[in-house]
């Protein structure tokens, strides 16, 4: 093998990492290691300056690796990468190391042995880089459509956008009609809405858009290929299944109202109802509050059921506060003179909805904090109606006993049962029981499976708007994958050795991907890796009992080399 | 506190005392910035944030049996700071007017404070009723003096005044009774408190003493801390107009008893002229116009909404005061007239009027605005009370 003309350049971070470790030493003791044709510290790596000069060095000096000796990689992997590719150098053979959190924060107390330690790892690093290959990205040509699984109102409006993007889109609903939770609303905040005249409207839409098919009482049930090309197999309930192939889904399965347990704050007794059942039977007659054809004058809201308990659902369902205090001026739209008493732990009316909740004050409602040690207790009295006791922290936690005509339990979202479509598509659910995100910020519709999108209330408690605005969300996401008609690749995967392997088949078991399988080469059965379904995660390198599988990126050469550097003292 | 049986709320509270004038409180989110403010929040008395909270809740029980609301002066300090513009001081004023309301075992304090209108009806038939009571069997009006005492009979007035004074004192008791049952109660105190031997009698004389001297005929707590935001010339200043109100009043009650009490020991009859040093008349003189004055200023404070106190006024505000001021006014001009020389005719007809009103405001004293006299020492009696009292 050829020497390798490696680049090392060590950071100062100002005075972050240089202050504990003694960059310069780091420098020299690694300076004249094989392979290393230039070694230097700089002020700030990532400066532009630095990035500029780091190009330069590289084109110059004609160098085959970089090894950047900074902070973490989460940080600034993506920025020397880029530095290598505007240097004519592949990315894969730069190499970071973390000399700042893992040596100059974490060993103040001992210069000497965080500048050992930051050495070292410097040195593993050049080690790696030496055994780097140069990779490339694979393309693959994409399929211009889109599976968009769910009817609800994040669905539908989905389907229409991916169908305005020019994309074909299946559009599947477990149910027998489209529309899902958002069809049973009554009245919605903030602008009255109906949730059937929502839904009906979006209906249409989609009547209007020849793209668009829409699937009833169906469910996905198989699903393979790879990103950009997935095969999936819609079965209906008659019987009959269909097939399509589309580039990316959307999954946008809903979540359900949780469903209070009988008594729990008296529910099953008449009168005591979820806020969806008040918001959909309120009526005024004769200027007076009627629910389900009764008379209302008193009405008592009893908040976070199902919510923020500690030993059940623990996250808060987030839109019902805006939901309830709604209902409320609702209520007092319909009647001025009903008295309405708000029992809650906390009233989260974030943004624009803290408006409501000062005119439903405004307008008779009253507001009762309970504790959360001390919810209320909801019991029928002998004249028919309701009475409820609270303990009131703002009147000096008196308990106060209110009799009302109706009690509105206040609920919240509970996740689906969805097991079989969370396996099928490898779904991550959370703790909590919705599906997880790559990032709650910067990636916030996309999971782990390349093409498979998240949006709605199957992620977490949402409100219309919110759900509306995530599925838009991935309608612009299968765009951006979808509308080049090609998509690069990650070429850091998994290979598989032929003549190494043996076909014990224990790497197939374990790819959670489903991007391994079993074929016939010169008349012997052996492991294949799909490069386009394989994450790089190397499940199947550790499992492989005749080392015949090798992780490109981080090979098992890269690996040893490292370590060994690491270890060896040298002379 | 907890583990009393529950509190049963009234939803129609905060109705009631909007009726009666309470401002939007329902605004109110308990952030307490009211009490911060207030002068008179201690440890001892935490208002008004609480009381607002009994109002919007409906707790009417506890609101009723609150000492605070009538150790309030209406500073407006927490009108003036309220985040919400709840205006937490006018809610107090209208709390108290409920309170009168409810205290009254009558029911005519009601009727004054909700039907402003059939209200003035009702004070008209009553001053025209107490006239005509008055004059039943006059005497003769002679033109060459005024001899008003034999115009309105003598015994007519005293036996009049008599039968007045029981119903007031009737109703009365009535009121604080119901008060003091209530306080009592809320505060943990009751009679045993005061008879517990040497230390009880100390406390309660000691209570009775900072109550009626100290802070209601000497004001203390109204003068050095519920002054008023807005910077005011000191003959407006809210304490001295009062002051002038309450001790004028005083003055010509006792001005009043003296000359009685001097035709009952034969000294001189009632209504003899006398020269202006004469020391009974030297005293209602300057007493008349004490009052004039502190209540004009009253009326002008509220014309002029000079404080944020007096942003808004009631019918029974205007009532008090008109009634007050008319009082005072027709008693100066009897005297004048008194002094004129000769008999004028209408010395009779303001002596009558003036003796007619004053038996209507006498005897309207505790359904009106004026009943704050009952309940004011006594709630501070309370509140003087509580603090002397360990494990009250």
């Amino acid at each position: 093998m050829t020497e390798r003309r490696i680049g090392v350049f060590i950071c100062h971070c100002g005075g972050n990492i240089s202050d504990y470790v003694d960059v310069a030493a780091v420098r020299d003791a690694v300076a004249e290691l094989p392979g290393v044709a230039y070694a230097e510290t700089a002020m700030f790596a990532c400066s532009d300056g630095t990035q500029q000069e780091m190009v330069q060095r590289i084109e110059e000096e004609g160098l085959d690796g970089l090894v950047v000796a900074s902070c973490s990689p989460k940080l600034h992997l993506t920025t020397f990468r880029g530095v290598s590719r505007r240097a004519g150098l592949n990315p894969f053979q730069y190499t970071q190391v973390n000399i700042r959190e893992q040596c100059s924060w974490a060993h103040t107390d001992d210069r000497a042995a965080a500048t050992e330690k930051a050495t070292g790892l410097v040195r593993g690093a050049i080690a790696r880089t030496a055994e780097s290959d140069a990779l490339v990205p694979r393309s693959v040509d994409t399929t211009a459509a889109s599976l968009v699984v769910g009817g609800g109102v994040t669905g539908l409006r989905a389907a229409i956008g991916l169908a305005d993007l020019g994309l074909d889109v299946h559009l599947v609903e477990r149910g027998e009609e489209l529309g899902g939770e958002v069809a049973r609303l009554g009245r919605t905040f903030p602008d009255e809405r109906y949730g059937r005249s929502m839904v009906d409207e979006l209906i249409a839409e989609i009547g209007e858009r020849p793209r668009v098919t829409v699937h009833t009482s169906t469910e996905l049930a198989a699903k393979s290929g790879s990103f950009g090309n997935y095969d999936v197999t819609l079965a209906s309930a008659d019987g009959t299944s269909t097939t399509a192939r589309v580039g990316s889904i959307v999954v946008a399965t809903g979540a359900a109202t949780y469903e209070p347990s009988p008594g729990e704050f008296g529910f099953g007794l008449t009168g005591v109802v979820t806020l969806e059942e008040f918001t959909r039977d309120l009526e005024s007659r004769h200027g007076r509050l009627h629910f389900r054809g009764r008379p209302v004058r008193t009405v008592a809201y009893v908040y976070c059921v199902g919510s923020r308990q500690a030993d059940g659902n623990e996250y808060c369902s987030k839109y019902c506060c805006s939901a309830a205090v709604h209902a409320s001026v609702e209520a007092a739209d319909l009647d001025p003179r009903v008295r309405q008493y708000h029992l809650y732990r906390d009233v989260r009316t974030y943004g624009r909805f803290e408006l409501s909740y000062e005119e439903s004050r405004r307008r008779g409602s009253t507001y009762l904090r309970y504790p959360d040690d001390d919810p209320p207790r909801v019991v029928p009295t002998e004249d028919g109606r309701l009475r409820v006791t609270v303990t009131d922290l703002l009147t000096e936690s008196t308990e106060l006993a209110i009799e009302a005509d109706v009690v509105v339990l206040v609920t919240g979202l509970v996740p689906r049962e969805n097991a079989e479509l969370t396996s099928l598509l490898h779904l991550p659910v959370g703790s909590d029981g919705f599906y997880n995100e790559i990032h709650p910020k910067l990636r916030p519709v996309e999971t782990v499976v390349d093409g498979v999108l998240i949006a709605g209330t199957c992620q977490s408690p949402k409100t219309i708007g919110e759900s509306v605005a995530s599925g838009m969300a991935a309608v612009t996401q299968s765009g951006a994958m979808l509308m080049r008609g090609v998509a690069e690749l990650d070429p850091q995967v998994a290979v598989v050795d032929p003549d190494a392997c043996t076909w014990c088949g224990a790497c197939a078991a374990v790819c959670p991907y489903e991007a391994i399988s079993r074929q016939e080469l010169s008349g012997r059965p052996v492991a294949v890796v799909d490069p386009t379904g394989c994450k790089g995660c190397g499940g199947c390198v550790s499992y492989c009992e005749s080392d015949a599988i090798d992780l490109l990126g981080n090979t098992d050469a890269q690996v040893r080399a490292l370590i060994e550097s690491m270890v060896e003292v040298p002379a | 506190m907890t583990t009393l049986a529950p509190r049963v709320v009234d939803p129609h509270l905060l109705v009631e005392l909007q009726r009666l004038g309470a401002p939007d409180v329902s605004a109110c989110v308990s952030c307490g910035n009211c009490t911060a403010v207030c002068p008179l929040a201690d440890n001892d008395g935490t208002f008004p944030r609480r009381l607002v909270r009994y109002g919007v809740v409906g707790l009417r029980d506890e609101l009723l049996a609150s000492k605070e609301l009538w150790t309030c002066y209406h500073c407006a300090a927490c009108s003036e700071s309220c985040p919400m513009e709840a205006d937490p001081g006018a809610y107090m004023a209208a709390a108290r007017r409920y309170a009168i309301t409810r205290y009254d075992p009558t029911g005519v304090a009601r009727l004054l404070a909700t039907r402003p209108f059939a209200s003035l009806g009702v004070l008209a038939t009553l001053a025209a009723l107490f006239a005509a009571l008055l004059t039943l069997d006059h005497g003769p009006a002679p033109t060459d003096r005024l001899d008003l005492f034999r115009f309105v009979p003598d015994a007519t007035i005293h036996w009049t005044g008599i039968a007045v004074m029981v119903v007031v004192v009737l109703v009365a008791l009535g009121g604080l009774a119901s008060m003091i049952r209530g306080v009592a109660r809320r505060e943990g105190l009751g009679a045993r408190h005061l008879l517990a031997g040497r230390a009880g009698w100390a406390h309660g004389w000691r209570a009775a003493w900072d109550a009626a001297i100290v802070e209601s005929l000497g004001q203390r707590r109204y003068r050095e801390d519920c002054t008023t935001g807005t910077p005011e010339p000191w003959y407006r200043r809210r304490w001295i107009a009062h002051a002038l109100t309450m001790w004028g009043f005083l003055g010509l009650l006792a001005a009043t008893v003296l000359d009685y009490g001097l035709a009952l020991l034969h000294v001189r009859a009632t209504g003899t002229p006398e020269p202006v040093w004469y020391p009974v008349r030297l005293l209602g003189t300057v007493a008349g116009l004490a009052l004039l004055v502190g209540v004009t200023t009253l009326l002008v404070n509220r014309v002029r909404r000079a404080t944020t106190s007096v942003e808004h006024s009631e019918p029974g505000d205007w009532l008090l005061l008109g009634m007050l001021w008319l009082v005072g006014a027709s008693g100066l001009a009897t005297e004048v007239a008194l002094y004129v020389g000769g008999g004028p005719a209408w010395g009779y007809g303001i002596f009558l009027a003036h003796v007619a009103l004053a038996l209507e405001l006498l005897v309207l004293l505790p359904v009106m605005k004026f009943a704050h006299v009952l309940y004011r020492p006594v709630a501070l009696f309370f509140h003087s009370l509580v603090r002397a009292t360990p494990g009250a």
